[in-house]
């Protein structure tokens, strides 16, 4: 498996959160490489990973498939778009952005840009409310490809920047998607510590939804979080964010399971692999806040890629540290702590 | 044309730095025209006519395009930049770049929104606070690629909205440049100087010394110029719109037309039965400004494609304005004698 290629081809497809089909049914194609049964259900992917043997304890290996983005609200009488917004939208930077909105087929627009002498003094922001969406088309000719409520994201292409990092769209979270298919490309006819069942799950951006359900079918005693976090960049509080490149970030917090933190440092340190510790205070934002209340309780942890300008049209990683995270999840799983 | 003006939109030439795009141009042009490259980079073009005027009629557009430079490479490998030319930052966060020569991939990074406070939420940016990211992971590895200097371009993609519409970076003014190729190759009437002008961006630059070589009789200024009919906007704040063909300004802000050129062209346009317009704003201005007042005097007239978000990597035209815009230049290079 090509690393860059899975995550390039993974960001390139649309799925905002309870519209991932598009996005579910390619992830849904890879993971059927390694776990043949798998399926969807609910919307979440989810397979199960090798024989499971009875005794050993059961693990989740979990990246979220929805990605934020817009919802079409209205389709105004000069043939704009309205639409409100799914997840958390950096509203700064929509003037003129080049967006997609999908409908019955995909449309390509631009977000409207106010010029100067419509604003006065230019120092505000867009409300959500007067994000308007340009697409060449009049209302009677939107009215036969766009229904009220399809989604619409941005239109990016994933480019190459120096080394190995790359800038794309919705890195967040397929980086992750990508990172757990290639751990299983890594733990190919390995004796494994645990029965590994794999979820790719919906609606982590409107609050962990889809993980909730689908971890509730998975009952683990395991859960990992695959998720991106805050790489440092100007901006950014240093003290809050971890490096592009120099690993995976291990999440210790009140939430999560101390055992697996420690195990997961541990299994780094012996397999020689990178890695960042990530501490936070309470709760995650990610699906391991749900996973470690699911059903009895399970011993949750997060794994995150750091990832520059989180929901933007230009999200960095670099994909090395995709690749340590799949060989930190496959030492994991592997049991060589 | 259409593929014409892709080519040249997808050229990347910021003003001060237009070798790309005037080479592209030159390519297209030089067996149909005597040309010569003037000492800012502008080039002038004399194409024969069937008859020689009395009067000499000088047509242009700019060729340079709003952009980036590169400034200074910070420690930590990002890259300060400067506008060259009028850029709202708020079209620049969170955008793709190209930067240098060898056009290596590039981000203008924006802060997560998750760690924005309320009050920096709603707090537009500014272009000191902006930053080019290159994947560089310090200094030294950015100085491989990058050299002060170096000019950044929009990472855009041309692109048709529905069956009417253009997306693309440079519009302004690559789509004058494009109808002026296109002029070069017709036969025409009447002698005509053509010139594709350097750093209109910063000032008018070009057309200052080419006007003044030229030493024209009229001026047809070719240009794009804002089209606020969005959602929102209403009345004289539209300023013009798209679909209502070329813009035919009475003054802006460096420029009070001459009238009864401004009268020919809306005569032209009702006699050939296509729609023409006026700004409902006296704002912006062009080459113009430079022209009309170059040498004893030119009498001008800017024939302009109206354009959303002008100046943004998403400029946003209907392909029928331009077609209209050609149509009334053409005609106009017919009668501008008669006057």
């Amino acid at each position: 498996m090509d690393i860059r290629s899975t995550v390039v081809s993974l960001s390139e497809i649309s799925g905002t959160s309870g519209s991932e089909s598009k996005a579910a049914q390619l992830a849904l194609g890879m993971l059927r490489e390694y776990c043949p049964d798998a399926e969807i259900i609910n919307g979440n992917v989810t397979g199960k990973f090798g024989v499971h043997r009875e005794g050993l304890p059961s693990l989740l290996l979990d990246a979220h498939i929805d990605q934020i983005g817009f919802a079409v609200t209205y389709i105004t009488d000069d043939g704009f778009i309205k639409v409100g917004n799914i997840g958390g939208i950096d509203r700064r930077l929509l003037p003129a952005q080049p967006v997609v909105v999908h409908g019955s087929r995909d449309i390509k627009g631009v977000i409207c840009s106010v010029p100067p002498h419509l604003t006065s003094g230019g120092s505000e922001v867009l409300e959500m409310d007067d994000v308007a969406i340009d697409t060449g088309l009049t209302k009677e000719e939107l009215e036969k490809l766009v229904s009220l409520g399809d989604s619409v994201t941005f239109d990016v292409t994933c480019r190459d920047l120096i080394g190995s990092r790359i800038t794309g769209g919705a890195l967040d979270d397929r980086c992750g998607v990508a990172s757990i298919l290639y751990a299983l490309e890594l733990l190919k006819g390995s004796d494994l510590a645990y029965n590994v069942t794999v979820l790719f799950s919906t609606q982590e951006e409107v609050g962990e939804r889809g993980a909730k359900i689908g971890a509730f079918e998975i009952t683990p005693d395991i859960a990992l979080a695959v998720d991106v976090s805050f790489a440092y960049a100007i901006g950014e509080e240093e003290s809050k964010c971890g490096y592009l490149g120099k690993g995976p970030m291990i999440g210790i917090s009140p939430s999560l399971s101390r055992e697996i933190s420690d195990e997961l440092i541990n299994t780094a340190k012996s397999a020689d692999i990178p890695y960042q510790i990530e501490v936070m205070s309470g709760l995650t934002g990610t699906n391991a806040d749900r996973f470690s209340v699911n059903r009895c309780g399970a011993k949750a942890c997060t794994v995150s890629i750091p990832l520059r300008n989180m929901h933007t049209p230009v999200e960095v990683i670099d994909l090395t540290d995709v690749e340590q995270t799949a060989k930190l999840l496959a030492a994991y799983i592997r049991g060589d702590k | 044309m259409k593929e014409l003006l892709k080519e040249l939109c997808l050229t990347d030439s910021v003003s001060g730095d237009e070798n790309a795009v005037r080479e592209l141009i030159i390519s297209k042009i030089k067996d149909v025209c005597e040309y010569r490259v003037d000492n800012l980079g502008s080039i002038i073009c004399f194409k024969k006519g069937r008859k020689t005027p009395e009067k000499m009629l000088m047509i242009c557009a700019h060729m340079d395009e709003v952009g980036f430079m590169v400034t200074y490479i910070r420690s930590d490998g990002t890259l300060s930049f400067g506008n060259v030319g009028g850029i709202d930052p708020s079209v620049v966060i969170g955008r793709q770049v190209c930067v240098g020569k060898s056009h290596i991939s590039g981000v203008v990074g924006a802060t997560a929104v998750h760690n924005l406070s309320k009050e920096q939420r709603e707090k537009a940016p500014k272009t000191d606070s902006l930053y080019i990211d290159i994947g560089a992971a310090d200094k030294t590895e950015a100085e491989k690629y990058v050299s002060l200097g170096d000019c950044a371009y929009f990472d855009s993609e041309f692109t048709e909205l529905g069956e009417r519409r253009i997306k693309a970076k440079a519009i302004d003014d690559r789509a004058g440049c494009a109808m002026m190729i296109e002029l070069l190759h017709e036969e025409l009437e009447y002698d005509t100087y053509f010139v594709f002008n350097v750093q209109e961006e910063i000032g008018l630059r070009g057309s200052t010394a080419s006007a003044f070589a030229v030493a024209p009789d009229y001026a047809i200024v070719l240009e794009s110029t804002t089209a606020a009919d969005i959602d929102g906007a209403s009345g004289t704040k539209r300023v013009c719109a798209l679909g209502g063909g070329p813009v035919v300004s009475f003054m802006d802000r460096h420029t009070i037309y001459d009238k009864e050129l401004y009268s020919l062209a809306f005569d032209i346009a009702k006699e050939q039965g296509f729609p023409c317009q006026t700004k409902t704003m006296i704002a912006g201005g062009n080459d113009a400004g430079a022209i009309h007042i170059s040498g004893k005097g030119v009498r001008t007239i800017a024939v302009s494609l109206p354009c959303r978000y002008l100046h943004s990597p998403s400029s946003v035209i209907e392909y029928a304005d331009m077609e209209n815009s050609y149509k009334l230049v053409k005609a106009l290079i017919g009668r501008i004698h008669e006057i």
